[in-house]
C-alpha cells in the first residue's frame, strides 16, 4: 500500500469498486466448483488496494493492435501470472503498467498511482524487461549502486542494498567483475536484482525465468513467493506455463491483446484435464477401463493398444500407460482406489500437464 | 509503503527505501544535481574503461604536438626573414592562431563521436529504458549525457593545453587571448555535444546520427563559407556611389624633367561602381566556430610593429568585421591626403571600427546546441505516446 492510499481513502471510483480477487470472468470456460477460501492478503484491508487495476487498456502501434482491451486486477500479497502466446501483448501491457507507454485508451492504477501521470508510480514499481542490456564495463555491484543512486538512495544505503541483493541472487562471487563476463542467466539475475533495488511495492517481471537454470528458477520462485508473502504485488509474464504453476496464485490469460480469462490457479486445478495413468499390465488396465466405462486415449507416441493381439493367456504382461480426462483430484483418487481394488497393477497417476497449461490449451481450443 | 505492516529485517525487500510516496523527482523537467551527476558518472565510467578512449587521447595529443612543432619551425623561419623583423611579434601570434584552429578542428571532429550515439546507442543496447524507468527525469538523463560528453571533449582540450601554452610562450600574445580562446573552445565543444545529443535522440541508428552531426558541423564551418562566397554575386551590383578622388583632367602638366607633377586636387564626384553588400550575408561567416574564436581573441600585443604581419586570427577578425560593415557610404580614393593622415586611412579598415561579430556567432551556436538538448529531452520523455519507427521500448 502506498502512503497516498492512506491519505485518499475511498476516492478512486473504479479501482475501489473492483473486487480484489480475479475479476468476474465473462469468458470463464467452466466456473470452478470448489474454490478454496480466498486468503485475504495482509495489506489489502482497504478497498483501494495497492495492487494493479487496469480497465479497458488499449495500445496499438500503427496498424498493430498490440493491446486491444485488457482488464486486469492484480492483488497485493499474491503472485499473478500473465499468460499468453508470443505477440499477445504481454510486454506492451507491462510497458503501460511500468509507465513507459501511454495507453491509447483505458485507465491504469499501480499502487494507487496513475503511471501516466508522473513519477509517483515509478517510485514504487520495479520493472524487469524481457530483453535488456547491462552497462557492460560496470561491475555487478556498480550496476546496482548506480540504479540505487538513480532511485535517490543515499550512497551508503545503495551500497548496502547492492550487497544484500547480490547475495540474494547469488552473484556475490561475481560482484566485482564486469557485467560483460556474466552469462545470460546471471545477467537475468542481475536484472532481477536491479528491479528490486528501491524495494518496490509492485513488481513487473517480463519473462524473468528465460535463461535461468533449474536452481535459479527455484530461487526465483521462492523469492517471488516471499515477496508476495510480504504484501508486494507481483505480476509475472511468461509463456512457459509449468514454471508459473507452482509460483502463481492467480492467472490472467491474454490472447491477441485481450484478457480472455482471469482465475485462481487453485481453481484452474479443478478443471477437466488430462491425467496420465501408468501400469505394469497395460492390457489388464485397458480391460478394466472398458468395463468401468472410463473414456481413455492411448499415450501419445505409444504403440496402439490391442494390435495383432495373440490370446491373452500366452502374452506376458507389458507395462504401459493411457491418458484419462478427470475433473478433480477427488475423481482421481476414486479412480485410483477402484483400479487398485480391481487388481490392476497401477504404477502412477499424475496430471499429464500443468494446470495452467491445460487451462491455456482449453482456451485456445475454445477460440478456434 | 506501509512498512509498518511488514517485518523490517527483510531480505528481498530490504529496509524501507527512501523512495516511498509521490515526490517531484523524475517528472520530465525536474533537474537535480544528484541526478545529472549520477548519469554523467555512469557515462564517464564506461568511457574511461574503454581502451579506445586512451588511445584516441594519445593520438590527439601526438597530432597536436606534431602540428605545433611544425608551425613553430615554419613561423620561425618566416619570422627571421621578415623585414619588419620582430620575432616576438610574429612567431607567437601566428603559432597561436594555427594551434588554436587545429585544436578546434580536431575538437569538432572528435566531439560528435562522443555525443552522437549517446541516446540511440543506449537504446539499441537496451540500457536506456532501465535508466528512464528510475526516478531520473528525462532532463537529468540528457543533461548528464551532455555533461559527460562535454567533459570527455574537454579532456581532449586539456591534452592540447600544453601546446597552446607553448604557442603563448613564443611571445607576442595577449594573455587574455589565451583565456578567452580556451573558454570559447570549451563552449563550442559543448555546442557540438548538444547537437550530437539531439540527433542521437532523433534517429534510430547510431550511424545516422553521427552522419547528421558531422553534416551540421560541416555546414557551420565549411558550407557556410562556401555559401557566403557563392552568394557574393547575388548581393552585389553596380551602384551610384559618392567618391572623393583626384580629378586628373584638371591636373597641371607634369614637370617634363622629373616626370613628377603636382597632384590634382581631390573632389567629390558621383560615379557607378561595383559594390558588394556583405552586410547582408556576414552572418554566414559569424556562425562559423572558427570565426567566433578568431574574432573574440583580443588582438596580439604588437607594440614594436605597426602592422600585424601574419596572424591568422587577426586576418579573419578584420575580414569578418569588414564584411559586416558592408560597403562604406562614400569612398575616399584620395591617396594624396593619406600621406598627411596615413593612420586614419588604414584604420578605416581596421578592427577598431567594426563591432565584434562573435557574440552573434556564439549565441547562434549556443542556440543550436540548446535546441539539440531540448529535442533530446522531449524525445526521452516517458511515458511514450509515439515510439520512433522501428524501435521497441524494451
Ligand atoms: N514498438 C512496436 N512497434 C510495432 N509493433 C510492435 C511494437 N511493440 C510490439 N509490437 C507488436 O505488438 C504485438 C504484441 O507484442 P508484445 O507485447 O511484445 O507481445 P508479447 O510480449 O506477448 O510476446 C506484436 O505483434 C508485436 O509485433
Ligand atoms: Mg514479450
Amino acid at each position: 500500500m502506498s502512503t497516498s492510499d492512506d491519505r485518499t481513502p475511498p476516492a478512486e471510483p473504479d479501482a475501489t469498486a473492483a473486487p480484489s480477487v480475479p475479476a468476474p470472468p465473462p469468458a470463464d470456460p467452466s466456473p470452478p466448483t470448489t474454490r478454496p477460501p480466498v486468503t485475504v492478503p495482509p495489506t489489502s484491508s482497504s478497498p483501494a488496494h495497492g495492487g494493479i487495476v487496469a480497465r479497458g487498456v488499449r495500445r496499438s502501434f500503427g496498424a498493430v493492435h498490440a493491446v486491444a482491451g485488457v482488464d486486469l486486477d492484480v492483488r497485493p500479497g499474491a503472485v499473478t501470472a500473465l499468460v499468453g502466446p508470443n505477440g499477445s501483448g504481454k510486454t506492451t501491457l507491462l510497458l503501460v503498467l511500468a509507465g513507459l507507454l501511454v495507453p491509447d485508451a483505458g485507465t491504469v492504477s499501480v499502487a494507487g498511482h496513475d503511471p501516466t501521470a508522473g513519477p509517483a508510480a515509478r517510485a514504487v514499481t520495479g520493472w524487469m524487461p524481457d530483453s535488456f542490456g547491462t552497462w557492460d564495463s560496470l561491475t555487478a555491484r556498480e550496476v546496482l549502486t548506480t540504479v540505487g543512486a538513480a532511485y535517490r538512495l543515499t550512497p551508503e544505503h545503495a551500497e548496502h542494498r547492492a550487497a544484500e541483493l547480490l547475495d540474494l541472487v547469488h552473484l556475490r562471487e561475481l560482484a566485482d567483475s564486469p557485467a560483460h563476463v556474466l552469462s545470460r542467466g546471471q545477467k537475468q539475475r542481475l536484472g532481477l536484482a536491479r528491479a528490486l533495488v528501491h524495494d518496490p511495492q509492485v513488481l513487473l517481471l517480463d519473462e524473468p525465468a528465460s535463461g535461468l537454470d533449474p536452481r535459479s528458477r527455484v530461487d526465483l520462485r521462492e523469492l517471488l513467493r516471499e515477496l508476495a508473502a510480504r504484501g508486494r504485488t507481483v505480476l509475472v509474464s511468461s509463456h512457459v506455463l509449468v514454471e508459473l504453476d507452482e509460483m502463481a496464485d492467480d492467472a490472467v490469460f491474454i490472447s491477441q491483446g485481450r484478457t480472455v480469462a482471469a482465475q485462481e490457479v487453485a481453481a484452474v486445478a479443478t478443471q477437466w484435464r488430462p491425467w496420465r495413468l501408468r501400469t505394469l499390465d497395460l492390457d489388464a488396465l485397458v480391460r478394466w477401463l472398458e468395463a468401468a466405462h472410463v473414456p481413455w486415449q492411448p499415450e501419445p507416441g505409444a504403440p496402439p493398444v490391442g494390435d495383432f493381439s495373440p490370446p491373452d493367456e500366452v502374452r506376458p504382461a507389458r507395462p504401459g500407460g493411457v491418458v484419462v480426462q478427470l475433473d478433480t483430484e477427488a475423481t482421481a483418487a476414486a479412480l485410483l482406489r477402484d483400479a487398485v481394488g480391481a487388481g490392476v497393477p497401477i504404477a502412477s497417476l499424475a496430471p499429464a500437464s500443468g494446470a495452467l497449461e491445460s487451462a491455456y490449451l482449453a482456451l485456445e481450443e475454445e477460440r478456434r | 509503503m506501509s512498512t509498518e505492516t511488514q517485518p523490517s529485517s527483510v531480505d528481498p525487500t530490504g529496509s524501507a527505501a527512501t523512495s516511498s510516496g509521490p515526490r517531484p523527482h523524475g517528472s520530465t523537467w525536474s533537474v537535480t544535481w544528484h541526478g545529472v551527476r549520477t548519469v554523467a558518472r555512469l557515462e564517464l565510467r564506461q568511457r574511461v574503461r574503454s581502451t579506445r578512449w586512451i588511445v584516441s587521447l594519445v593520438v590527439f595529443g601526438v597530432l597536436v604536438g606534431l602540428v605545433t612543432t611544425l608551425t613553430w619551425a615554419f613561423t620561425r623561419s618566416m619570422g627571421s626573414d621578415m623585414i619588419y623583423g620582430g620575432m616576438s611579434g610574429v612567431v607567437g601570434p601566428t603559432m597561436f592562431g594555427f594551434i588554436v584552429f587545429f585544436v578546434l578542428f580536431l575538437g569538432l571532429l572528435v566531439s560528435p563521436t562522443l555525443s552522437a550515439t549517446a541516446v540511440n546507442g543506449d537504446r539499441n543496447a537496451g540500457t536506456l529504458a532501465t535508466l528512464q524507468i528510475t526516478l531520473l527525469s528525462a532532463t537529468e538523463i540528457v543533461l548528464g549525457k551532455l555533461l559527460a560528453s562535454w567533459v570527455a571533449s574537454l579532456a581532449f582540450l586539456a591534452v592540447s593545453l600544453p601546446f597552446i601554452a607553448w604557442a603563448f610562450l613564443a611571445g607576442g600574445n595577449n594573455p587574455a587571448a589565451v583565456v578567452v580562446t580556451v573558454l570559447l573552445l570549451a563552449a563550442l565543444l559543448a555546442v557540438v555535444c548538444g547537437i550530437g545529443l539531439g540527433f542521437s535522440a532523433l534517429t534510430t541508428r547510431t550511424a545516422g546520427s553521427a552522419v547528421l552531426t558531422y553534416v551540421s558541423v560541416a555546414s557551420l564551418t565549411v558550407l557556410s563559407l562556401v555559401v557566403f562566397g557563392l552568394s557574393v554575386p547575388l548581393v552585389s551590383g553596380d551602384e551610384e556611389v559618392r567618391v572623393y578622388e583626384a580629378d586628373w583632367s584638371s591636373a597641371p602638366d607634369a614637370d617634363p624633367e622629373t616626370g613628377w607633377g603636382d597632384d590634382p586636387e581631390c573632389e567629390w564626384t558621383e560615379r557607378t561602381q561595383y559594390v558588394v553588400h556583405t552586410e547582408r550575408t556576414w552572418w554566414l561567416l559569424a556562425i562559423n566556430p572558427f570565426v567566433v574564436v578568431a574574432d573574440a581573441a583580443p588582438p596580439a600585443v604588437n607594440d614594436d610593429n605597426r602592422f600585424v604581419v601574419f596572424d591568422p586570427l587577426a586576418a579573419i577578425r578584420e575580414g569578418v568585421r569588414t564584411a559586416r560593415q558592408g560597403p562604406p557610404a562614400e569612398y575616399d580614393y584620395c591617396w594624396q591626403e593619406m600621406s598627411s593622415d596615413e593612420q586614419a586611412g588604414i584604420t578605416a579598415f581596421d578592427t577598431h571600427d567594426g563591432p565584434p561579430v562573435w557574440p552573434w556567432g556564439l549565441a547562434a551556436n549556443l542556440l543550436l546546441g540548446a535546441g539539440g538538448v531540448l529535442l533530446a529531452i522531449r524525445r526521452l520523455q516517458i511515458p511514450y505516446r509515439n515510439l520512433p519507427k522501428g524501435t521497441r521500448v524494451a
